[in-house]
């Protein structure tokens, strides 16, 4: 029986967080591609059918493809050329922007790259700029450029008669992530911002099914009959793969980058790839923190498979804490805390659920069942010694794996078992789950969540609205201190405003067509009042469920706080304009009066009324 | 040297160095928010006899703020309401005698009669709320001033009075915490040229009579408190310059904090900040002008990080040099008189009378009443040495700690996790610099820019191309410190990346329809 020596597993090593000249990226793995005559890793390319469908129509626009580096533009725009008719070798001479003859006697100019464009190749943007104002119908433009390139080469041709206003057009649909414009032949696309739901899949579909793997079919380590001496690496493959199970790793993964979507964090497909390239291949003892076969002998030999924990990867716990946080995608996962926060029901599985005859089942599903990266022989020993007390370091060395553990547990416990053992305790974000299913994705789905929800939701408005310690959550109460609205307490009771639909009045939750979350707060049923809108992302989603089920509203996130204040402010603004057309806002100059707010003993409100005379 | 505008021909202190240098004055117990009060209470008795921020005569203001003492004892020398309110519940009649009983005494008032309260509250009780309620919006909360120090949020106009030491015969106005420096702001923005359009912004929101709760502090007072009085004058400010950027710059950053449109009166608060930072700079630019110093003022700013970086050791370098400007301007405008041909020629003399006749004519001192003190000194230097040392202590008793005070209250400057003092700003205080200086929305790199032109705030690293170029720090530390500027303003919700490095901050107040956050 041999040992393999994986071609493959070296070139996937070069997608992953391994030093390197980002610059260099494309020309890296072209270079490997071609020399060891490996099948690239080829991923759809999202929006290409779009694209061309567009190019072919009766009216067709211009297009602009923004994104990060390895987003796929280069990539898009070469495919196009070449279904429109363009050739390899016209796209592979060099310079900036080619030019197509295409139907309809039209010409389609495609710009590669904005960064070093000569004075002569800037005229070409005021031919786009005349493009897209529909002053010159026989051209259309692809442009491939990322955000910062753009703006920078737009504001060059700013002061041209003919490009005025493009720029702050741009940069307008850019900001506010519009993709197209009425009055402009132009659309928009934002390569950065594919979903990790449609992504995901693709990135560890094309990885674990690529034909690479053949390489392993003779190694003797593959699938050992010794567990103790089976291949990390295959194993990583196996779990991430998943062939016969419910692919946990694969939607928890995806639940957590929908949620970093939603609070505006996009990965693009490069971060996607180093992710994947690192959770199959991660290892903390090895050469730059990547295993390649040659490693895996010792590996073993040591019995550090556990460092190679696929779930320890997710996060790169593999790496140094500082290649940690430069790296985007481990950044951003680790803002869930996933090992450092728990629960006290997953903590007593860990610890005491091998003694402990209430939460032995549970510990047999979870823990012994998966010898290799579970309850495996380094952390029997590390328990037994810690509950014994015999532990040197205060039990340092245990607690690291404590962590390691509730990292598996976060991607190994099934959705049935998900609301029981309170999955989402896991994270910093307890309510992320709910937030998922039971809001987010029903919505788009067309349903609507629970009222259950809904009133918790505006409870923890309330609260915060008032500074006091209400259970009201039917209506909403609007209140004042008097003095700036970011006073902590406010008693000057101002309005209440019904949940349910009541004359006009009605709080609910809607998406909009971008797919943003709104709190919607309808005051009145006269146009002239329009709606208050909340953008309802994770963090004050979380927030106000926690308020509402009793943290103190300086807790957890200020800036969120400072939101919400800044949210009520708005509603009172509306409020008074509310009155002005009910004409409900005429003062008297002989009495006044005031509504301040107590707290009955049962914790709901009661207004008394203050009539001060002139 | 700029020019400056004759001194005022009766002075009252020690001597004239510190005025001479940043005006009649800036005081470090007179915090920005009890400037801007005092602010508040200058522009209202202008605005009354039609003459805000109009300056005939330079340095001759002559305003007349109010006393309101019937309020003031109500609202913060009223310790036995609760106590009278519960011992004689349901008994109006009681309630209302017995607490006007206990208030017989109200010091500052002749024959105190509080009878017309009865008329504007259905009853005591209601009567005892609202004086709850107005106290829970004094301005900085619970503090140990003395009750005449106390001051209720300026709804309005009625709820303006000036700092006063009561006493049961009588009141003063011991310059305790109302020391001028609100009556300067009250002269920089008279001289700003932009006094007309401040004034209507003013009319329309903070001093508007028929605001709500400026009724409701009203209807605490008796009707002949109502009545603007001109019984009192205060006079007396100096503001040496009769024209300085400075001035026009506070005026517009005031004028875009309001045109941003807050709601009521939450505009206050960055009014005050901003104020606070245009003092700041205003001291530093004084003290380095006498030291002739032709760079600007800076402030190296950290944007906290959760580990220790090389520019929270700049940064606390930067507010240490700033914190000693003032001292070595004072040093130095007080040595400087030393290379006069008057004096040197004196010294050769020995003429000691000289050297005294040109001491008092420059510096005024010592004061009229106390040269008795000094006519020992014999000789011409420690003559000059006593006069130096008393400077630089007069000096350090307050002006010197303007700089320390005034950066803290603004949120600009922090000891959190280090021995030294540092600028570290605070949300609110970027949160102000968001609203003056970005219209609607501003790209990341020119916000970092006009900071810096504007402020003299040095966060990123193409403003902070004297400490790269000098070793000092490298550009990736500041690199970073805007990286972190960047996601705080984010998490904010004042900034938006794109995907790239390029990022937009924007004003939320800027206008734009209803519904969208």
């Amino acid at each position: 029986m041999t040992t393999s020596h994986s071609e493959w597993i070296k070139f996937l090593r070069q997608y992953g967080p391994i030093p390197r000249n980002d610059n260099m990226y494309d020309e890296t793995i072209q270079r490997v591609v071609k020399r060891k005559k490996i099948q690239p890793i080829l991923i759809e390319a999202k929006y290409l059918e779009e694209l061309i469908t567009n190019f072919r129509s009766e009216k067709p626009k211009s297009v602009i493809l923004t994104g990060t580096a390895g987003d796929g533009k280069t990539f898009h725009s070469r495919e196009v050329w070449l279904d429109l008719g363009g050739t390899y070798e016209q796209w592979e001479v060099p310079g900036n922007i080619k030019q197509l003859p295409i139907g309809n006697h039209k010409t389609l100019y495609v710009i590669k790259d904005l960064s070093e464009l000569t004075d002569q190749e800037r005229e070409y943007l005021v031919l786009f700029a005349q493009g897209i104002k529909g002053r010159r119908t026989d051209v259309l433009f692809l442009i491939a450029a990322n955000d910062g390139q753009l703006i920078e080469a737009l504001k060059q041709v700013n002061e041209d008669f003919n490009a005025i206003g493009i720029r702050e057009i741009i940069e307008e649909m850019l900001v506010t992530e519009q993709q197209e414009h009425g009055s402009y032949g132009l659309r928009l696309y934002n390569l950065s911002r594919i979903s990790a739901a449609w992504a995901l899949p693709q990135v560890i579909d094309a990885v674990v099914n690529h034909s690479g793997w053949n390489d392993c079919d003779h190694c003797q380590y593959r699938d050992h009959e010794d567990m103790q001496k089976r291949c990390p690496i295959w194993e990583n493959k196996k779990r991430l793969e998943d062939v016969e199970g419910a692919k946990t790793i694969r939607t928890r993964l995806i639940d957590l980058l929908e949620l970093c979507e939603i609070n505006n964090v996009h990965l693009p497909m490069r971060q996607l790839l180093l992710l994947v390239a690192n959770m199959i291949l991660g290892h903390s003892d090895v050469k730059d923190k990547l295993m390649r076969c040659q490693d895996i002998p010792t590996i073993i030999e040591k019995r550090t498979m556990v460092k190679a924990s696929i779930y320890r990867n997710v996060f790169g716990e593999n790496l140094t804490e500082r290649k940690r946080e430069a790296t985007d995608v481990f950044n951003t996962l680790g803002r869930f805390g996933i090992g450092n926060e728990t629960s006290n029901k997953i903590d007593n599985i860990l610890i005491f659920g091998n003694d402990d005859p209430d939460l032995k089942d549970l510990y047999q599903e979870l823990m012994l069942s998966d010898e290799y990266y579970g309850a495996d022989y380094t952390f029997k020993i590390q328990q037994k010694a810690y509950l014994e007390g015999n532990m040197e370091e205060g039990g340092a060395e245990f607690i690291s794996l404590v962590r390691s553990q509730r990292q598996r547990l976060f991607f190994s416990i099934p959705r049935e078992k998900e609301d029981d053992l309170k999955l989402w305790e896991l994270t910093t974000f307890q309510y992320a789950g709910e937030f998922l299913t039971k809001v987010y994705r029903l919505i788009h789905q067309g349903a609507k969540p629970s009222s259950q929800i809904l009133s918790r939701l505006v409870r923890g408005l309330n609260r915060i609205s008032t500074g006091l310690l209400t259970r009201t959550q039917d209506k909403l109460i609007l209140a004042t201190s008097g003095s700036h609205s970011q006073a902590k307490v406010s008693k000057i009771f101002e309005s209440f405003i019904s949940v349910t639909r009541d004359r006009g009045e009605s709080v609910q939750i809607k998406a909009e067509a971008s797919g943003k979350l709104n709190l919607e707060v309808s005051l009145s049923s006269n146009p002239a009042t329009p709606i208050v809108k909340l953008h309802l992302q994770l963090i004050r989603y979380e927030f106000l469920s926690r308020v509402a089920e009793g943290a103190l509203p300086g807790s957890f996130s200020r800036e969120c706080y400072e939101d919400i204040l800044a949210f009520k402010s708005r509603l009172l603004k509306q409020l008074d304009v509310r009155k002005k057309h009910d004409e409900e806002d005429v003062e008297f100059n002989d009495s006044m009066s005031f509504h301040m707010i107590k707290l009955n003993a049962d914790g709901v409100l009661d207004k008394k009324t203050v009539e001060v005379l002139f | 040297m700029r020019d400056i505008l004759p001194r005022p021909s009766r002075i009252d202190s020690d001597m004239w160095v510190d005025e001479a240098i940043w005006g009649h004055r800036l005081y470090d117990e007179q915090n920005p928010w009890l400037c801007f009060m005092e602010f508040l209470n200058v522009l209202n008795s202008e605005m009354e006899v039609d003459r805000a921020f109009v300056e005939t005569i330079p340095n001759s203001l002559s305003y007349s703020p109010q006393s309101r003492l019937y309020l003031r004892h109500i609202l913060f020398n009223n310790p036995r309401m609760s106590v009278i309110e519960r011992q004689h519940r349901n008994d109006n009649r009681a309630q209302w005698d017995r607490w006007k009983e206990s208030m017989a005494n109200s010091a500052g008032i002749m024959n105190p009669d509080y009878a017309y309260l009865e008329e504007r509250f259905s009853s005591f009780e209601d009567f005892k709320e609202v004086v709850e309620f107005l106290c829970s919006s004094t301005i900085e909360g619970e503090n140990n001033k003395r009750w005449s120090s106390q001051f209720v949020f300026p709804f309005g106009p009625d709820c303006l009075y000036e700092d006063l030491n009561v006493r049961d015969n009588g009141t003063s106005q011991d310059r305790r915490f109302f020391a001028r420096t609100g009556e300067m702001l009250y002269l920089m923005l008279s001289r700003s040229g932009k006094g007309d359009e401040l004034i209507s912004h003013f009319q329309s929101r903070i001093l508007k009579k028929e605001m709500k709760f400026n009724r409701l502090v009203a209807a605490l007072q008796p009707n002949h408190e109502l009545v603007h009085s001109t019984t009192t004058k205060r006079e007396g400010t100096y503001l040496p310059y009769i024209d300085l950027p400075e001035y026009a710059a506070i005026a517009e950053d005031w004028i875009q904090l309001f045109r941003c449109n807050i709601p009521t009166y939450d505009v206050v608060p960055y009014l005050i900040n901003i104020l606070g930072l245009h003092m700041l700079l205003y001291s530093l630019n004084r003290s380095k002008e006498v030291l002739d110093q032709n760079e600007k003022a800076t402030f190296v700013v950290e944007i906290v990080s959760p580990k220790k970086t090389v520019i929270r050791e700049i940064s606390a370098d930067s507010f240490s040099d700033n914190h000693n400007l003032s001292r070595f301007a004072v040093e130095h405008y007080v040595g400087r008189v030393r290379e006069t041909e008057e004096w040197k020629a004196a010294i050769q003399e020995n003429e000691l009378l000289t050297i005294r006749e040109i001491l008092k004519r420059k510096f005024s001192w010592p004061k009229d009443n106390k040269e008795k003190d000094f006519e020992h000194i014999e000789s011409a230097e420690e003559l000059f040495d006593t006069f130096f040392e008393n400077a630089i202590n007069r000096h350090k008793q307050h002006l010197n700690k303007f700089h320390n005070v005034w950066s803290r209250e603004i949120g600009l400057s922090s000891r959190r996790g280090s021995r030294r003092s540092r600028y570290a700003p605070q949300d609110l205080l970027l949160k102000s610099l968001v609203l003056c200086v970005v219209p609607s929305r501003m790209e990341f790199q020119e916000f970092l820019e006009i900071l810096y032109v504007k402020y003299g705030l040095i966060i990123g690293d193409k403003q902070a191309a004297v400490y790269i170029n000098t070793g000092r720090a490298d550009q990736e530390a500041f690199f970073e410190n805007a990286a972190r500027l960047e996601q705080r303003l984010s998490s904010m919700g004042l900034l938006k990346r794109l995907s790239d490095a390029c990022a937009y901050v924007e004003n939320p107040f800027a206008t734009r329809e209803e519904g969208q956050l």
